[in-house]
């Protein structure tokens, strides 16, 4: 099983040296930030098969300078019964590095997170988008190697101590170690003749966590789909399932997504 | 008559006072980090906002902008750098079309050329008319790395900090290679 996975990874990695790299994965953040002064709106929805419930997330993304940009989102779901705002998110961004060279470029950014959610706890996993009141801090390196894009995240999620919200029997959210590997290609268009030309792009992320305290992990395959119009909306399609290790009561172990973001550049004075 | 003529005359005084000889009149921009479509049309609605840029014609799998001038507005190069670097990106090559007007270039290597000073990196003590396409060498104009290595080669102050002493007075330096 271990040496399948390695060998879809590697098989995936491969086919993205023979693409175009994109770097605007759909599981995670690239260390790269939005053109500057720009401002973008994104409305994404996630859920589970067979009546696990919606979540809805719109999320308005500001860029400030070059460096440092900042995401807003709120959380609406019906995952405990009525469909209600249960809470929002605060994210930020800072990019400290940037090497770049012709076909080539080298990017590290740090990024911070404040959530709050109203949901009752089920598992010690914390998810920070939507289901978690918390912290978490990480840093990110993306790198374009000619025609692979790849990019490694690292960050640590603190959950608040809310003992009231957690259900009788489950383990309480403390702490989590999360880390990510993400690859992406464009498949279309082979050249390119204007901005009007649909991208199409392909990505595989994997995605795991690690409890620091009792070193239970998990780990999930996220493939997902991206279509970008006009080089100004972006419709991600993406599913995430789990392939190794687990723990109890996980909420998103196997999820889809779907979402659309639509972009206004150099509008912020 | 007359008064047609009058205005003829005031409205050429008026015209005339501001008489201004375009020095650049195209310049290629090549940019670096550009990952898609979405980055370079950030970078060129970026490129637009610049009261002196005519038009942008963006070339996608090159990752070039073709830039061209207003007649009646000073180029500013470093004002480009800045807003390709607001975008998120850097420039990697930047190529411009100076029309010189039998410009002196001395023996170390310097011209000038209405008010701009010219420090040419592979030309001396000669003179240019006409366009000429040049290469801006200095610092963020070209990758980093081969910054390092002309940095290494020339060994110059002037280079480094892309300013210089011209008659007792601190003066923006551009580096061309041509």
């Amino acid at each position: 099983m271990k040496f399948i996975q390695l060998a879809a990874v590697v098989f995936l990695l491969g086919g993205s040296l023979r693409a175009g790299a994109q770097e605007l994965y759909v599981f995670t953040e690239p260390a790269s930030n939005m053109a500057a002064k720009s401002i973008g709106v994104r409305i994404t929805n996630e859920g589970i098969f067979n009546g696990g419930g919606n979540r809805t997330m719109p999320e308005v993304m500001f860029s400030f300078n070059k460096n440092l940009m900042t995401h807003f989102q709120g959380f609406f779901s019906d995952m405990d019964g009525k469909y209600r705002l249960e809470g929002g998110s605060v994210y930020a961004k800072y990019r400290f590095l940037s090497i770049d060279d012709t076909q080539r470029h080298l990017r590290a950014a740090v990024f911070g997170r404040v959530s709050t959610s109203k949901r009752p706890t089920y598992t010690e996993d914390i998810n920070l988008e939507g289901d978690n009141s918390g912290v978490q801090g990480g840093i990110v390196v993306t790198q374009l190697l000619h025609k692979l894009a790849l990019s490694g995240t690292v960050s640590y999620s603190k959950a608040f101590d809310v003992e009231s919200q957690r259900v009788t029997g489950t383990l309480q959210p403390d702490q989590m170690i999360g880390y990510s590997l993400s690859s992406g290609y464009l498949v279309l268009p082979f050249v390119y003749k204007n901005y009007n030309q649909p991208n199409f792009n392909v990505y595989f992320e994997m995605l795991g966590k690690t409890n620091p305290a009792n070193g239970k992990s998990y780990l999930d395959l996220a493939p997902a789909l991206q279509v970008i119009l006009n080089s100004r909306t972006r419709i991600d399609l993406g599913y995430r399932f789990q392939v190794a290790g687990d723990m109890a009561g996980r909420y998103n172990k196997n999820m889809y997504l779907v979402r659309a973001e639509f972009n206004f550049f150099n509008v912020l004075k | 008559m007359k008064t047609i003529k009058y205005f003829i005359i005031l409205f050429c005084l008026f015209i005339g006072g501001n008489t201004f000889a375009q020095q650049i009149s195209k310049a290629e921009l090549q940019v670096n980090g550009l990952t898609c479509s979405m980055c370079s049309r950030a970078t060129e609605t970026s490129l637009k906002s610049l009261g002196f840029i005519e038009t942008v014609s963006p070339d996608l799998n090159r990752n070039v902008f073709v830039l061209t001038f207003k007649a009646d507005k000073k180029v500013d190069l470093d004002e480009i750098r800045d807003k390709v670097q607001d975008a998120g990106f850097s420039i990697g090559d930047l190529s411009a079309t100076i029309n010189f007007k039998n410009t002196q270039v001395d023996a170390a290597g310097l011209a000038e050329l209405d008010g701009a000073v010219f420090q040419f990196i592979n030309a001396k003590s000669k003179t240019l008319d006409g366009p000429v396409i040049a290469r801006i060498m200095d610092k963020d104009f070209i990758t980093s790395s081969a910054f390092k290595k002309q940095a290494a080669e020339l060994k110059s102050e002037t280079y480094l900090k892309g300013k210089g002493i011209v008659q007792g007075k601190e003066t923006r330096i551009f580096h061309l290679s041509i």
